[in-house]
């Protein structure tokens, strides 16, 4: 068995040449020093993730209810349409007006785990579970504003192959009205799909 | 600086199996059959199972709405005797909605064929999220305006004036109901896609 020998001069005190060794790096302490680099990203978004939710719960909450007021009474009468509408007419506006109340409450309920979100950014159950009820009410909220989207655009619009009269020439004032709720809700819309992106985003960078 | 200079016994037999005892450092990130990839591999199969599973159901429900005519044997003098998925524009926006999700579902097969592949790359699986979000509003706005129309046909509107037609027309309102119910399942799927994305995502 042949022996070598051999003078390895350390220049320089151990200390120094640990630290600027990067081959002993361990998941952990990555995983901090990429957080710490991009936490200011991350914190950003969170927090436009948080404004979002407030936009939106002014929304939700201002489509629900200029629906839930959208009463017309005729001044004159006629022999065929009566001269009331209100949204307790159409059973889609009664389930619009109670599914976009019951998305105004969830997103103040989801306003704490978005603050979670904000003080530990790199809390991942937190934002998962923002992402998949986000998910849900999504559909709730899309399936709402489509329905009335709908039953406004038969009212505007009538049919003729199937002799619905469009109710819109007598109740301009109720239509008017029930379309801006519409609105809202559609832009409530857009902003759960900024919401669902953000949080996907969020959970990528770990 | 101070210069040290010590003595280190290099055995030249053993370098090569000290170096075969070094600790392992610096983990590749693609390699694919480790613990986390094997999860993230199941997903994707999962997500593409998922996936073909959400043809089925879009291109049956924009194909069911498409053929459901129905013409009446007899005449009346108010109602028209002919149903057609064009007599409605919420069922035209229905058919073309549903088989732009069945398309956009086929082009989406590549790339998750690719998170298949490549269990943790994170970019195909953010984009997949994304666009399923975008394609599962668009679906379930045509299933839940064709649902309120199908409502109002079966039910019409006493308010309005508006005569539930389904009374003469039952086997049209019967197949534009059937193709609702399956764009409703194509709409459940996309949420648990999206779900999936989300999970896997996680594990990064």
């Amino acid at each position: 068995m042949a022996k070598e020998s051999t003078t390895i001069d350390i220049g320089e005190p151990s200390t120094v040449t640990k630290s600027t060794s990067h081959a002993v790096v361990d998941e952990k302490k990555k995983s901090f020093v990429t957080a710490a680099a991009g936490g200011g990203y991350k914190r950003g978004l969170t927090i436009f993730d948080f404004l979002l939710r407030l936009a939106a719960i002014g929304i939700t909450i201002g489509a629900s209810s200029v629906m839930f007021t959208a009463e017309e009474t005729l001044p004159f009468f006629t022999q065929f349409l009566q001269f009331q509408a209100g949204y307790d007419d159409f059973p889609t506006f009664q389930f619009f007006v109670i599914a976009i109340a019951i998305v105004a409450s969830y997103l103040v309920l989801s306003l704490p785990f978005s603050i979670v979100t904000i003080v530990r950014p790199l809390a991942v159950a937190p934002r998962l579970i923002l992402l998949i009820s986000d998910t849900v009410v999504l559909t709730l909220t899309t399936a709402a504003a489509a329905a009335a989207a709908s039953i406004v655009y038969l009212a505007h619009n009538g049919n003729a192959n199937t002799n619905w009269l469009p109710i819109c020439q007598q109740f301009g004032d109720f239509c008017q009205t029930a379309s801006t709720a519409v609105v809202a809700a559609s832009i409530s819309v857009v902003f759960f799909i900024l919401l669902i992106v953000i949080s996907a985003i969020s959970l990528k960078r770990h | 600086m101070k210069n040290e200079s010590t003595f280190i016994d290099v055995p030249a037999e053993s370098s090569s199996a000290m170096k075969g005892k070094a600790p392992l450092i610096g983990v590749a990130k693609d390699h694919t059959t480790s613990g986390s990839g094997g999860y993230n591999r199941g997903l994707s199969i999962f997500d593409f199972l998922l996936r073909l599973a959400a043809i089925v159901a879009a291109s049956v429900a924009a194909g069911t709405m498409f053929t459901s005519d129905e013409t009446l044997p007899f005449f009346t003098q108010f109602l028209q005797f002919e149903a057609g998925y064009d007599d409605l524009p919420t069922f035209q926006f229905f058919v073309i909605a549903m088989s732009m999700v069945a398309g956009y579902i086929v082009l989406s097969l590549p790339i998750s064929v690719v998170t298949i592949v490549r269990p943790l790359a994170a970019a195909p699986r953010l984009l997949l999220l994304v666009l399923d979000t975008a394609i599962m509003g668009l679906t379930m706005a045509a299933a839940s305006s064709a649902a309120a129309i199908s409502y109002v046909a079966h039910n019409g509107n006493q308010n309005t004036n508006w005569l539930p037609i389904c009374q003469q027309f039952g086997d049209f309102c019967q197949k534009t109901s059937g193709a609702v119910v399956s764009s409703f399942v194509a709409v459940v799927f996309f949420m648990i896609l999206v779900v999936l994305s989300g999970v896997a995502l996680k594990r990064h």
